[in-house]
């Protein structure tokens, strides 16, 4: 096998190396907040998200500490709600969905061959918008405000009434802004996988890692949206008092659960996703052979993508749905053991038919097994309806939740942990105290939750602050607390282990597992650049096919090994194919994105505090921000030094028309459209649900005027449909002026919308109904007003010449985003006016 | 665009899915509306129009389904690309899959009554 | 895990079945997973037989266990569920009894027939023995859950919404119930007293809270306390309206005490109920069950809480 170190460089690869570093490098002191590069970024997630598993461990802690013993008033019960709904949110939000982003990051690029995602600075925004989320979030405990209604939120217990304070408030805002992130994540993970895929990775010969974050990233895309909303609508109740989830007016507190639910439920799947790409990663390189059964994992992770959206119900079966709409979701609910099993025999036929190694990261490879087996099922029988209905809300279902979640996410965690730990660090972790930290984090979490499973049989109720001593339950609970303070001391002598393997680790080998995957071939701790040179891989195994590459690639013998230029590349390929289709020319270290999510941030703060003119004015500050970062883009000069040396071959991606700007569009309209369905959703769900909607006789909206603003729209997609259209035949005359013309036509879709708002006179402090309706109308008022804007700006840049027959991508993203306004606001016309016109005042 | 519907694509792997989760939505839906419009009286358990509806949908798509899969197969053989092969194979898989949730999530049709 | 009702004794059976075949699967498939470990030489095999190999593991265990496991647990343990619904009883109507969740406190209802009043109690559930019995669940403010654990599940309660459960006692008995939905500061103390009695036993003592109360004494310092003080949010039947201070109301309303005197607790079932335990109660409810919605009565004196409570204590049809 060759290591990096024996490879002879020539004079000439040494300053293709140097010129990589000072192209691609990180600058210290305070420029490093401008860095936007994915291993630094992706690190910065782990650590973060590390820092907040000790917060929410800690919490943990106290929950222990108060129910070890029956009557405890160690904490009073309004401190011990706040603890427990901070423990649930920090693990789910803060946690386990930012550190798996963050391995996604840090390790997608590297397995793909790739030089970075395809949206650095995206992954900077979201990393801040993380960070300050979280701060926010996290700060309400030191200020003794936190949420205190459950990390599920429930309506009415979290609206104004009955939780006056701001601890929801906390809550919603930091949530929405922390969701930002993964949504940033989930979308540029996406087409990162599907286009930058280094030359002959076909896709159904690209690590099954891949195939996992790529179904965690799409089900991030669709899955939090309609929590977005959720939020959105429940802070607007909270501070302007539309009533969405109040029944008095035509509201429905149900309404909460199921947009809570469609999020939560897949939410548990995104992050066992992962850890389930850790063990199938892990899996075959300590047993020596390739994986059995790629096609029947890839079918088993779509299977579980698709079916875990069926799922939602499935926590709300007592709120009194139809036995028979249970029934389905039940069914459903049990069907996931299919996909689940199929993993885990594929997993241990390759055992079978390998010789595996027991190492650490493979030990913790089978606490996982242990563990996650036994969280399915019971989560089998929790499925059950009727056995459901008897265990729903006790501590059977925390000891479940906690087995699914720790075995599934935690344990392949601390197993990937191990395994790439030299990776990062170049440094091996010691056997000794790693096998330490194991055993005390395993037998302490089985003594915790096992117990916790008959705790709960015996009737004890989950978010009890304390329970009488007469209920038999002080042994079990006492025996859980000893447990979960050995799982503690676990945790900490894990991270003595790490922290001291950065000073007493031995060297690590150039391949120390014998692993076959890319990231392998890299030099260790990594170059900011990745790979100096971008190989071609046509085989699942490269590093097992080709032990040379690690040098070869070292010493420049493969693609894109050029650095004159001054630019960040790194290849875009076909997504089915692999095959080469452009060189991607990636933006660079950049202010912007700390500057936008500190404006979000102010956003957030001021609508905390409920200073609403500062939220607006922050708010107007975010979008102009955001929008001046849109303009340092494609050939603008501060983003295209030296634009003359440019390959012939492939092109750059400005030149063409299906760049990776126009994916990020379209997956970003997925999420966008889980978002208005949600919306939709809701409309409905209302109009056929809530026991005291009201619909009016006839619609309030002016249907001229929506037509009208419908034929603007219409017409102004038409002709920026010809103008792309012209484009592709290389023709640019008249480009600037019909730029400018689409953009009126955007603007005057807005202003009819505008007053078709001022003209109904909604009261939507009063009904349900003028609420929402009221918040349709200005999704639609913003979509219109970001069409109208976005065409302007393209219009400025044709003028500088930053958009012309040369460089025709902008236009076609831009066109995604009318096509998209075309349906939304269509279906919408037909929802909101249509539908109640031609079916009256129906309920 | 007419390439995506040849069942050799990997568009083909999400399809059987995504078939199913429109046909959950729309009993789900279904059932919804049709119980908080005109609930049946309960004295009729499942002899109603809505449990022969959403038993009938459920047998119309597995049927479809069963067929795309059976499809799936065929255009497996026909074709000599590895990779074509390769993902009508996991289609077809994933089709057969999808048919068999249908019938098993559409099954408690015949034993409870649709909106109690 | 003392089931006393159909509903709960069936779950009772499915629990041990699902649980008992679990193990085994649980251990057998870890098992599986170690033994790959222990094996010292393996054979050459051809792709061939691999992929055999691969196939019998994956479509045995990966498939064939788990569509036989859940077919069998949909067929046989799904329909058990037809036993909860409110389907129309062969020979009469089944008993109706409404409850309404509160923060932290039960209402419990008993609708009256053919233009008789509703009989209205607080934290105490009677119930026939031996038959079944409809619960029509509602809340008054947030979300809570209506759990009797002995007898069955658990269906939550959703403001502005009913939803009906049915639940049966195979035997008279005293059982606990609980609110099992996370509800605020006082979840864990929301307890409700239930008790299942022999059919004429219950007819008799919803009869008894049928037949009108006396006259109360309304020149009773007592009385005209709890006036002022109580009796804006707490109903007592035939309280006469003249001493109700309106201005005491806090919007909130406060469980109906015609009968507290012969509830077997206080507060929800924080306290029992005992000679005198109404004043203590009155005096110290906010330490016993912080956070209750009940403001704290510093303002009145000791005496006159005393004799509030005692005369509450009398209150009994």
């Amino acid at each position: 096998m060759s290591d990096i170190k024996d490879a002879t460089l020539t004079p000439e690869v040494q300053r293709l190396h140097e010129g990589m570093e000072k192209v691609w490098g990180n600058p210290k002191g305070i420029r490093a907040l401008t860095v936007v590069n994915h291993t630094t970024i992706g690190l910065r997630f782990m650590v973060t998200g590390a820092i907040f598993f000790l917060i929410g461990g800690l919490l943990a802690m106290l929950i222990r500490t108060q129910l070890a013993f029956p009557d405890n008033d160690f904490m009073s019960p309004e401190i011990y709600n706040q603890v427990f709904t901070m423990h649930g949110t920090v693990m789910m939000f803060l946690f386990a969905i930012p550190i798996l982003e963050g391995l996604a990051i840090y390790m997608i690029p590297k397995m793909i061959g790739a030089r970075d995602l395809v949206c650095p600075r995206l992954t900077a925004f979201g990393y801040f918008c993380y960070l300050f989320g979280g701060i926010i979030l996290a700060s309400s405990m030191i200020l003794e405000m936190a949420p205190a209604s459950g990390w599920f939120m429930y309506t009415p217990l979290s609206s104004g009434d009955y939780s006056p304070g701001p601890g929801s408030d906390f809550w919603l805002l930091g949530i929405t802004f922390v969701e930002i992130s993964a949504l940033s994540a989930g979308v540029e993970l996406v087409v990162s996988i599907l286009r930058t895929r280094t030359q002959g990775m076909a896709l159904h010969k690209m690590p099954l890692f891949a195939w996992y974050i790529l179904a965690m990233a799409l089900m991030i895309v669709v899955g939090f949206p309609p929590l977005i909303l959720g939020s959105i609508l429940l802070e607007l109740e909270r501070a302007t008092g539309m009533p969405f989830f109040d029944v008095a007016g035509g509201g429905d507190p149900v309404l909460w659960a199921h947009l809570f639910w469609l999020f939560g439920h897949p939410e548990v799947y995104i992050i066992f996703l992962p850890g389930a790409g850790i063990v199938s990663t892990l899996i075959p390189v300590f047993a020596g052979r390739p994986i059995v059964g790629y096609g029947w994992v890839v079918a088993a992770i779509i299977i579980m993508g698709f079916v875990s959206f069926g799922l939602w119900v499935h926590h709300m079966f007592s709120l009194g749905i139809p036995q028979l709409a249970l029934a389905f979701f039940s069914a459903a609910s049990m069907l996931v053991a299919i996909p689940t099993g199929i993993q885990i025999f594929v997993w241990l036929s390759t055992l079978w038919l390998g010789r595996p190694r027991m190492t650490l990261p493979m030990l913790w490879i089978v606490g996982f097994l242990v563990i996650f087996v036994l969280g399915g099922l019971t989560g089998v029988m929790l499925a059950l309806v009727p056995f459901n209905w008897q265990v729903h809300d006790t501590h059977f279902v925390v000891a479940h939740m906690h087995y699914v979640l720790v075995g599934g996410m935690l344990f392949p965690l601390m197993a990937g942990l191990y395994y790439w730990l030299p990776q990062v660090s170049g440094r091996m972790p010691s056997e000794r105290l790693g096998k330490w930290s194991f055993w005390l984090i395993f037998l302490g979490f089985n003594i915790t939750f096992l117990v916790m499973h008959w705790t709960g049989l015996l009737g004890m109720r989950r978010r009890v602050f304390t329970y009488d001593t007469a209920m038999g339950w002080d042994l079990y609970n006492l025996i859980s607390s000893v447990g979960g303070f050995m799982m503690s001391a676990g945790v900490a002598l894990l991270i003595l282990d790490i922290t001291l393997h950065f000073r007493f680790g031995k060297r690590a080998p150039q391949n120390p597992w014998g692993a076959d995957t890319l990231e392998w071939a890299m030099p260790k701790p990594p170059t900011a650049y990745n790979f100096v040179s971008l190989p071609n891989v046509e085989t699942r195994h490269p590093m097992w096919e080709n032990p040379e590459l690690p040098r070869a690639i070292y010493e420049g013998n493969h693609g894109l090994a050029n650095i004159e230029h001054g630019r960040r590349e790194t290849w875009g390929s076909d997504a089915l194919t692999g095959k080469l289709r452009e060189t991607i020319h990636l933006p660079s270290n950049s202010w912007w994105p700390l500057f936008a999510s500190l404006a979000l941030a102010a956003v957030c703060i001021s609508l905390l505090v409920r200073v609403y003119w500062a939220g607006a004015v922050a708010a107007l500050v975010a979008v102009v921000l955001l929008l001046r970062w849109s303009w340092e883009n494609g050939a603008h000069p501060k983003m295209a030094p030296e634009a003359t040396l440019e390959p012939s071959e492939p092109p750059l991606h400005y030149h063409t028309m299906n760049g990776p700007g126009v994916w990020t569009m379209s997956v970003s309209h997925l999420a966008n459209g889980s978002l208005y369905l949600s919306l939709l959703f809701g409309w409905f769900y209302l109009w056929t649900v809530a026991p005291e909607w009201q619909m009016p006789q006839t619609s309030p909206l002016s249907m001229p005027l929506l037509v009208l603003a419908g034929v603007a729209l219409t017409l102004g997609t038409l002709l920026l449909a010809k103008l792309v259209g012209r484009l592709r035949q290389d023709v640019d005359a008249g480009l600037g002026g019909g730029m400018y013309l689409t953009g009126m036509l955007g603007a005057l879709q807005s202003a009819l919308i505008g007053i078709v708002i001022w003209q109904a006179e909604l009261a939507p402090t009063e009904s349900a109904h003028d609420a929402t309706l009221l918040v349709a109308l200005i999704y639609a008022l913003a979509h219109a007003l970001l069409g109208a804007i976005l065409c302007l700006l393209q219009g400025l840049r044709v003028g500088h010449g930053f958009v012309s027959a040369e460089m025709p991508m902008e236009p076609v993203v831009v066109l995604r985003l009318w096509y998209y306004n075309l349906v939304v606001y269509w279906t919408l016309f037909v929802a909101i006016w249509v539908m109640p016109t031609m079916l009256g005042g129906a309920s | 665009m007419k390439h995506l519907l040849r069942l050799t694509h990997p568009i083909q792997m999400v399809g059987g899915l995504t078939i199913w989760s429109i046909w959950f939505v729309a009993i789900y839906s279904g059932l919804s509306v049709a119980c908080s419009v005109a609930p049946p009286d309960p004295g009729r358990d499942i002899w109603t129009g809505i449990n022969l509806a959403v038993g009938l949908a459920t047998l119309g798509t597995t049927a479809l389904l069963l067929w795309l899969s059976w499809a799936g197969v065929w255009a497996a053989r026909r074709t000599s690309v590895v990779r074509e092969n390769y993902f009508a194979r996991v289609s077809a898989g994933i089709y057969l899959f999808s048919a068999a949730a249908t019938l098993f999530v559409g099954y408690p049709v015949i034993f409870l009554p649709p909106c109690l | 895990m003392d089931p006393a009702g159909p509903a709960a004794s069936h779950q009772f059976w499915v629990w041990w079945t699902m649980l008992f075949v679990s193990v085994v699967v649980a251990l057998a498939v870890i098992a599986l997973w170690l033994y790959t470990f222990r094996r010292r030489e393996q054979p050459q095999r051809t792709p061939r037989q691999e992929q055999r190999i691969m196939l019998r593991l994956v479509l045995g265990g990966g498939i064939l266990l788990p569509v036989v496991s859940i077919v069998a647990l949909l067929v046989f343990a799904a329909p058990t569920g037809r036993g909860m619904l409110p389907l129309p009883l062969p020979e009469r109507e089944a008993e109706r009894i409404e409850v309404v969740g509160h923060q932290w406190w039960w209402e419990v209802r008993y609708p009256g027939e053919n233009g008789e009043p509703d009989v209205v109690t607080a934290n105490r559930l009677m119930m026939p023995a031996g038959e079944p019995v409809d619960f029509r669940l509602t809340s008054a403010d947030v979300i809570h859950a209506f759990w009797i654990p002995r007898l069955g599940g658990k269906r939550d309660m959703v403001p502005g919404r009913y939803s009906t459960i049915r639940l049966e006692a195979d035997a008279p008995g005293v059982f606990g119930a609980q609110c099992a939905e996370f509800c605020g500061a006082q979840h864990t103390g929301m307890l409700l007293h239930v008790e299942a009695l022999e059919r004429n036993e219950f007819d008799a003592w919803l009869a008894d809270r049928r037949v009108p109360p006396g006259p109360i004494d309304d020149e009773d310092a007592a009385v005209r306390a709890f006036g002022e003080h109580c009796a804006a949010c707490h109903t007592v039947a035939g309280f006469p309206e003249a001493l109700i201070d309106d201005e005491a109301a806090h919007g909130i309303q406060g469980p109906d005490l015609t009968d507290i005197g012969s509830r077997p607790t206080l507060g929800a079932g924080v306290m029992p109920m005992e000679e005198d335990a109404i004043a203590y109660w009155l005096q110290h409810h906010q330490t016993l069950k912080p956070g209750n919605r009940m403001p704290p009565h510093n303002h009145l004196d000791a005496e006159t809480l005393q004799d509030i409570g005692a005369w509450l204590e009398t209150m009994e049809p």
